[in-house]
């Protein structure tokens, strides 16, 4: 008998090179996921009469859509970093679209009202009754204190909720699930309770009328007015801006003012030709169809003469100057544009003059630029990968969640790491309603309704699974974008009703948590 | 070898240990001397992993004295333990399956850039050690990023064993660590205990229902049936049938045997 002993246990994991490696990643099937819906927003987009292969012809890709598209995706994959994370961890947060409503509340109406402390008391004159002491007021809020505030707030109430969990073993879907109501609840009754001002309707649930900060600019001689009030000055002082500014800057903006005026009067010229056109190309088909020759004939001559005065382009005047310039001053409130005004407004003005592709229809600049919240989810993204892939917390929150009593042992703080991620969640949920808030100027107290499960929906989407310790950064930011395109691609496939969408994600979601699922039992082994 | 004249690594004095009105260990003594494995052998339920669990650290024991390297030594945790030089590898390994071998290897005790739980991890180093450690006491792993979750029962052990040494351990603490294995991979197990006992200054508590085992590695044995010590001795002391008897709780073995024919 002979025994052959030269194959040792290493050799029964095949080393993973090039393809197999990159098909073995857990991200992989989301991945394939999300190109499938890239691909089928570009195309279904795209406007029945054109026939390209191009699917960034499309409405889906084309400057608007874009700016749209990655607005609802990053708002929703902010959050879905908070569910995520906490998800890996082991535990789950139901209360996220609550605290945005809070959130959202509480900083509207600092906004809009100031903060204050009051003291309620009992006074004994003239028979019982409540007495308040307000201990101090402070009437103008700055964006950035509204946001510290907010966050003292929403940030303790996660810690609370973290440390009812840890501390009782309670599961925190009971927990976060009482957080959900009590929080929903809390925004209503104190928006309602609020709301008694003479300017607002009484008992409203909505905070309206904030100033647009993110638009406040200190206008010369003029002091700090919004940028739209500023736009219409009367037009004597208007033109008393534009003496004042250097002639290098004049011509700059009436080099652009002039492409777009040209612009905007080709857009209106190709209107009208297609306008004309379009009822003698519909005789032309009857024509066709009836075989009538000369017809055909004199049609298809009328619409190669066919003629129309071209629109002559606007000429610049000193109010269109002042306006232009108008736009191009800063605001004097960063923290509020930051969270909620534009990104990338230099590259998105290059596409328009000279590029000319991020143009709309009537020859106008079609976006701006991306909303700020791409920059957060950016910025909120980067840190959480680092965190997570690259320091000692992401090995804590990874054994926390994958094996609680090992990571116990090994001395990591279990406690202090979840109680940290359900305060990380809070904080994820005030970033949305701070991007929110500052972008519409309004709140509502019905405001981030279901997002707690939309954020869980897109972190199992992206390869997170449920009973922890398991899930990549990457995978969250995959999954907010299927979450986020697919109701976009299924608006556009024509002749389906656009709710589609869900169930298809409805589909996405059972198939992406049997492959998380298979994917664990894999690595888990069989002991 | 086996000098009886030495200091003990570590030494229990009439341990006591009561879970409410239920005596888990009644007044339990023990010594245990470096380059040694002490084999501690009993029936379920006997208090084996209530002893051990009491010099790691996990339990604080109502009564009785714990000494390490001569000195009388109380643990309020886990930590106080490991920081003296207890390694513990439990049952159940305290290993995370989802995550890599280096990740486990240095969980809770990562080698990082700059201070504070926000350092980034020096993950190259670690993946380093954490194969060279494993190698010193015999398994050679071809990719530190493999998911502990895919290695084998043996591999795992080693990892633990490994990390408990790596992170300073005097005494080795191992409950039944053969006890999921199949038979190759308890042997790999067995040389590794072996191969730490040669290492000379490391003290091994060995926890096993298997009299082979326990003959194959162990140099002195303490029996203990129902929380109390029922015996003890060194290899040369003890016969087959001795072991055999002490660890059913006393009772004849042999006598077993007769019935079960
Ligand atoms: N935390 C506890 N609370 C109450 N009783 C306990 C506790 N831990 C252990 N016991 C009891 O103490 C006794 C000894 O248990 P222990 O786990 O030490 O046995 P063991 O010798 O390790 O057995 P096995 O060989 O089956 O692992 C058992 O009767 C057990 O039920
Ligand atoms: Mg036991």
């Amino acid at each position: 008998m002979t025994l052959e002993l030269s194959r040792q246990e290493a050799d029964r994991h095949k080393p993973k090179g090039g393809l197999r490696a990159i098909i073995s990643r857990p991200e992989i099937g989301p991945i394939g996921v999300m190109i499938l819906l890239f691909g089928m927003l570009g195309y279904f987009s795209i406007p029945a009469a054109e026939t390209t292969w191009n699917p960034f012809a499309g409405e889906g890709f084309n400057a608007l859509g874009i700016r749209n598209n990655l607005r609802v995706i990053s708002q929703l994959g902010i959050i879905a970093l908070g569910a995520g994370l906490l998800i890996i961890a082991g535990e789950f947060d139901l209360s996220i679209g609550s605290m945005i409503g809070f959130a959202g509340a509480c900083m509207a109406m600092t906004l809009r009202w100031g903060f204050s402390i009051i003291v309620p008391y009992l006074s004994f004159e003239g028979g019982a009754h409540l007495e308040f002491y307000t201990l101090f007021h402070i009437p103008d809020v700055s964006p950035s204190l509204a946001i510290f505030i907010t966050l003292c707030f929403t940030l303790t109430f996660g810690w609370i909720q973290g440390f009812i969990i840890v501390r009782s073993g309670l599961p925190s879907f009971i927990v976060t699930l009482g957080g959900l109501f009590f929080l929903r609840g809390l925004t209503e009754v104190s928006l309602r309770s609020f709301n008694h001002r003479p300017d607002q309707s009484k008992g409203a649930t909505t905070v309206t009328e904030i100033p647009d900060l993110k638009n406040l600019i200190n206008l010369p001689g003029h002091g700090e007015m919004e940028r739209e009030a500023a736009k219409y000055l009367p037009e004597a002082d208007l033109i008393s801006i534009v003496k004042g500014l250097p002639a290098e800057t004049i011509t700059k903006i009436t080099e652009r003012l002039e492409y777009t005026f040209q612009r905007v009067a080709g857009a209106k010229t190709d209107l009208m030709i297609a306008k004309g056109v379009k009822p003698l190309e519909r005789a032309l088909e009857n024509a066709l169809e009836s075989n009538n020759e000369f017809m055909v004939k004199t049609i298809q001559e009328k619409i190669t003469n066919f003629k129309i005065e071209a629109v002559v382009p606007k000429s610049v005047t000193d109010v269109d100057i002042a306006r232009a310039y108008i736009d191009t001053i800063s605001t004097v409130q960063p923290i509020a544009d930051f969270f909620g005004g534009n990104i990338l407004e230099s590259i998105f003005d290059w596409l328009y003059f000279p590029i000319d592709w991020n143009t709309n229809n009537f020859g106008n600049q079609f976006a701006p630029g991306l909303y700020s919240c791409v920059m957060i989810w950016v910025i909120l993204s980067l840190f959480c990968y680092i965190v997570l892939s690259k320091t000692q917390v992401g090995n804590w929150i990874y054994s926390t969640g994958g094996n609680l009593s090992a990571a116990q042992a090994n001395g990591v703080p279990t406690n202090k790491v979840k109680i940290s991620l359900f305060v990380f969640s809070a904080f994820c949920a005030t970033l949305f309603a701070t991007c929110q808030v500052f972008e519409v100027n309004t709140s509502d107290a019905a405001k981030g309704n279901l997002k707690e499960l939309e954020a869980i929906a897109a972190a199992v989407i992206g390869g997170i699974v449920m009973t922890g310790g398991f899930g990549t950064v990457l995978g969250i930011i995959v999954g907010a974008f299927i979450f986020g395109l697919a109701k976009e691609a299924f608006f556009y496939i024509p002749g389906i009703d656009g709710s589609f969408y869900r169930v298809f994600l409805g589909f996405v979601i059972i198939a992406s948590a049997l492959l998380n699922e298979n994917i664990r039992k894999r690595i888990m082994g069989n002991i | 070898m086996v000098s009886s004249t030495a200091q003990p690594l570590i030494e229990t004095h009439d341990l006591v240990k009561k879970f409410g009105s239920f005596t888990a260990l009644n007044g339990v003594s023990l010594k245990v001397f470096p380059g040694e494995v002490h084999a501690l052998l009993g029936d379920n339920g006997a208090g084996k992993s209530t002893l051990i669990k009491a010099l790691s650290g996990v339990h604080q024991p109502t009564s009785g004295k714990i000494f390490v390297e001569g000195k009388e030594t109380r643990f309020n945790s886990p930590r106080d333990a490991s920081e003296v030089g207890i390694g513990t590898v439990y049952q159940d390994l305290a290993l995370n399956a989802l995550t890599s071998v280096t990740r486990n290897f240095f969980l809770g005790r990562e080698m990082k850039f700059g201070k504070g739980p926000f350092g980034i991890l020096k993950m190259n180093q670690m993946h380093d050690i954490a194969i060279n450690e494993m190698a010193k006491i015999g398994i050679k792993i071809e990719d530190p990023e493999q998911p502990v979750g895919t290695m084998s029962g043996g591999q795992r052990q080693t990892l633990a064993i490994a990390r408990a040494i790596y992170f300073g351990a005097k005494v080795l603490i191992l409950d039944e660590p053969t006890s999921a294995l199949g038979q190759l991979q308890q042997m790999e197990v067995l040389k590794t205990i072996k191969k730490v006992k040669q290492l000379g200054h490391i003290a091994i508590i060995l926890i096993t229902h298997n009299e082979i085992h326990a003959r194959l590695v162990a140099d002195r044995y303490t029996f203990i049936s129902l929380g109390e010590v029922i015996g003890s001795g060194t290899s040369k002391d003890l016969k087959g049938d001795d072991i055999r008897r002490l660890m059913a709780g006393g009772a004849e073995v042999g006598d077993l045997a007769k019935e079960l024919a």
